[in-house]
């Protein structure tokens, strides 16, 4: 009697397990790993393109989690180190995806590719792109912008941002003698401190010297670079930089921006929809101005896609992985964007009007751009990056001139 | 025969017993620090490839002293936990030792006092961060303030900058600033462990002590002070071991990449996650792992002296 019992009992635990899944052999179940936690920007235009893609793929489960940035980066690493990667991975282009690719840890997305070719330009691939062959999905872009507190700007005389590097040196000037401070920047935070010192020397050099700096291998050893320092510091010596910003935040640095204290702050695009939706807050997004126009031009940007999704080669489902990586990086762009997190890596079909004033203003500039350079930190390798940043921190505080940071990251690093 | 097999038996059973906690022991302490101490002779950066370099991470961190040049400041880092260390032996444990000494004495609000005191230890370390950055905030915070309401800063000198790794006048504050507030915080951790010890020293002796003619003073110094010699080791350990493993209140005043200010554990934190180099940041764990030892060992032999004398 017991044995029959025990019979029953097994044979009702096994048909309430295939109960739970009814179409359990025909779905497949594909794991994703990221950054867009509860409390970050991205959050919401993840949870709708999920939402999407789960009505058009019916066929997949995504069982997906978000991680911390920093905390983050140590996660994919050791899963790349241990081979257990999730299917989908957020990740950085340029070096940080790199690494991976030459471990032969990431699947070759140009199959995939060839099917969204019309929605994808290939040069928004670019820096996930290495020997040729295609690795990541971009999502939303980013540039470095001018902003400018046009409240502020009024006081002294302006009613448009300073279109030139004449114009941006008088209204500094105007402005230090009317008791404000022109520009904030987190000296805490270092990669802040990259996004005036990069834009400056771009203007400075060119956008194709400091991309051959970043990327291609060019030496450190230039004179227009040592130079271009030179022009950074001056104007921190001439007082245009608040001077409590080496003991702060990016954040700090932000909201005091947000509560007028600074006229200008230069940093990433994705705070527009922050700018947008701050009431009262008058605030007008530019390039910076060209330095020396024998070698640079307006339309020459710092930024570009950084953010992507790839594919490992170790996911059982890679094929079918790849095509749904791109269906879903073209819906959380599309979401990114139109919430004011970034601009589009992808081509715009559909209607854009709600997308906040700054945000579009900001798509002008990159539309008319023909250069865009990769912020150093991300183009660069880590341990490049490292070595790069910490000389920018020198910068900052004065600590080496032009000269002695490209002599020293000669040194360094090339 | 059966004598045997019983114990046979009860030996087989107590293995059994221990066996979860020693696969835990293993598991969590032994196979990473014998896995640490591994990576630490590697090139490694976490995943791929990795190179067998010998020792040469332990040259690069013990070649330069100074934070200025250093490729990786660690005898830096090291010198400011020791420091930090010192300032928790000779200005927070005194402070602790006062105050269990006071409310041992047994006044009206006692108990209200203990709670205040401890507070600052049940404040989640992330919360106490940000209270201090307000604190230290160079335009309009709270010690910037009463510095010129005193008149120590003048209305044409500029803001102190507090947590800055070189500040406008060339000068860095960082360290100081990081100290203070981690042994505020601590402060009533180690007093309510010594106020246990105060509590435990029976009523008697100092009763009898009083009836000799012994001063308060007196009878703290040759009475409790002495019963409670075992806690105070104890205090000793975990506010040194505490010092030099000390991290989350560096990184949140100074970040992960703070030089001036650098304790082993941001310097860890930093080589692993930002520069890549898991070999280095398992060399700087083991190293810190044999500091923490070595002192424990180390302050264990002292109080062993004391009692012996």
């Amino acid at each position: 009697m017991k044995k029959i019992l025990a019979t029953l009992l097994v044979i009702a635990t096994a048909i309430s397990l295939c109960a739970c899944n009814p179409k359990g052999d025909d779905k497949i179940t594909l794991t994703m790993w990221c950054i867009a936690t509860k409390s970050d920007s991205n959050r919401a235009s993840y949870e709708k393109a999920i939402e999407e893609m789960g009505k058009k793929y019916p066929d997949i489960k995504l069982d997906w989690s978000a991680t911390e940035n920093e905390a983050y980066k140590t996660k994919i690493k050791t899963a790349v180190s241990g081979n257990s990667m999730p299917d989908i991975f957020f990740t950085w282009s340029c070096a940080f995806l790199g690494d991976f690719v030459k471990a032969d840890k990431v699947y070759c997305l140009d199959t995939a590719y060839a099917k969204f070719a019309n929605d994808l330009d290939a040069k928004m691939c670019k820096n996930t792109t290495y020997d040729g062959k295609k690795y990541g999905v971009p999502l939303t872009m980013n540039i470095v912008g001018l902003f400018a507190n046009m409240d502020i700007l009024k006081e002294v005389g302006y009613n448009d941002v300073p279109g030139t590097y004449k114009e941006l040196i008088e209204c500094c000037d105007k402005l230090v003698a009317a008791g404000k401070i022109p520009f904030g920047c987190a000296g805490k935070e270092t990669w802040c401190v990259t996004e005036y010192l990069e834009s400056i020397i771009e203007k400075s050099c060119g956008a194709k010297t400091l991309d051959d700096i970043f990327v291609n291998g060019a030496t450190w050893d230039n004179a227009d670079v040592a130079k271009a320092v030179d022009i950074f510091q001056e104007m921190i010596t001439k007082k245009y930089f608040d001077p409590n910003g080496v003991a702060l935040s990016n954040d700090e640095i932000k909201a005091n921006f947000m509560a007028g204290k600074y006229a200008f702050y230069m940093n990433g695009t994705w705070n527009c929809a922050d700018f947008a939706k701050t009431e009262g807050l008058n605030v007008k997004v530019a390039e910076f101005p060209v330095i020396d126009s024998s070698k640079s031009k307006l339309g020459q940007l710092i930024g570009g896609p950084s953010d992507t999704l790839a594919v490992a080669k170790s996911s059982k489902n890679a094929e079918k992985a790849a095509e749904y990586t791109f269906e879903l990086g073209k819906l959380i762009c599309k979401y990114g964007y139109l919430d004011g997190c970034g601009l589009p890596a992808w081509k715009v079909d559909y209607d854009e009007s709600s997308v906040n004033a700054l945000t579009q203003s900001v798509a002008k500039i990159v539309a008319a751009s023909d250069y865009m350079v990769l912020f150093g930190d991300t183009a660069m390798p880590s341990e490049e990056a490292q070595k790069y940043l910490e000389f920018v921190a020198k910068v900052y505080t004065s600590e080496v001139n032009g000269k002695q940071f490209t002599d020293g990251l000669k040194a360094a690093i090339r | 025969m059966r004598i045997m097999t019983k114990r046979k038996f009860d030996g087989i059973t107590i293995f059994l017993f221990l066996l979860p906690a020693l696969i835990l022991f293993i598991g969590i302490l032994v196979a990473p620090l014998v896995t640490s101490g591994y990576y630490s002779f590697f090139e490694w950066k976490g995943f791929g490839d990795s190179t067998f370099i010998g020792i040469d991470n332990y040259k690069v961190l013990f070649k330069t002293f100074t934070h200025k040049n250093a490729e990786v400041p660690f005898l830096w880092a090291a010198r400011n936990a020791l420091i930090l260390a010192l300032c928790s032996l000779l200005i927070q444990l005194p402070i602790s030792l006062g105050l269990a000494l006071l409310l041992g004495k047994g006044f009206k609000g006692e108990r209200f006092f203990l709670s205040v005191n401890f507070l600052p230890v049940l404040i989640s370390t992330v919360v106490i961060g940000q209270l201090w950055k307000k604190i230290y905030y160079p335009d309009g915070g709270l010690l910037n303030t009463i510095l010129r309401k005193v008149g120590y800063l003048k209305a044409d000198q500029p803001d102190i900058t507090w947590l800055a790794e070189k500040g406008a006048d060339g000068k860095s504050y960082l360290l100081g600033s990081v100290i203070v507030p981690m042994l505020w915080q601590y402060v009533g951790y180690h007093m309510l462990l010594m106020y246990a010890g105060v509590k435990s020293v029976p009523p008697e002796l100092r009763e009898a002590a009083k009836i000799d003619g012994a001063t308060d003073w007196q009878v703290d110094r040759f009475i409790v002070i002495p019963s409670m010699k075992q806690i105070i080791k104890v205090s000793v350990i975990f506010s040194v071991t505490g010092s030099l493993k000390s991290y989350d209140l560096v990184a949140i005043l100074g970040t992960n990449k703070t030089r001036v200010a650098a304790v082993p554990s941001t310097l860890l934190m930093d080589q692993m996650t930002a520069w890549g180099r898991y070999g280095m940041g398992s060399a700087i764990a083991v190293l810190l792992i044999i500091m923490c030892f070595f002192f424990a060992i180390l302050i264990g032999e002292l109080f062993k002296d004391r009692e012996k004398v």
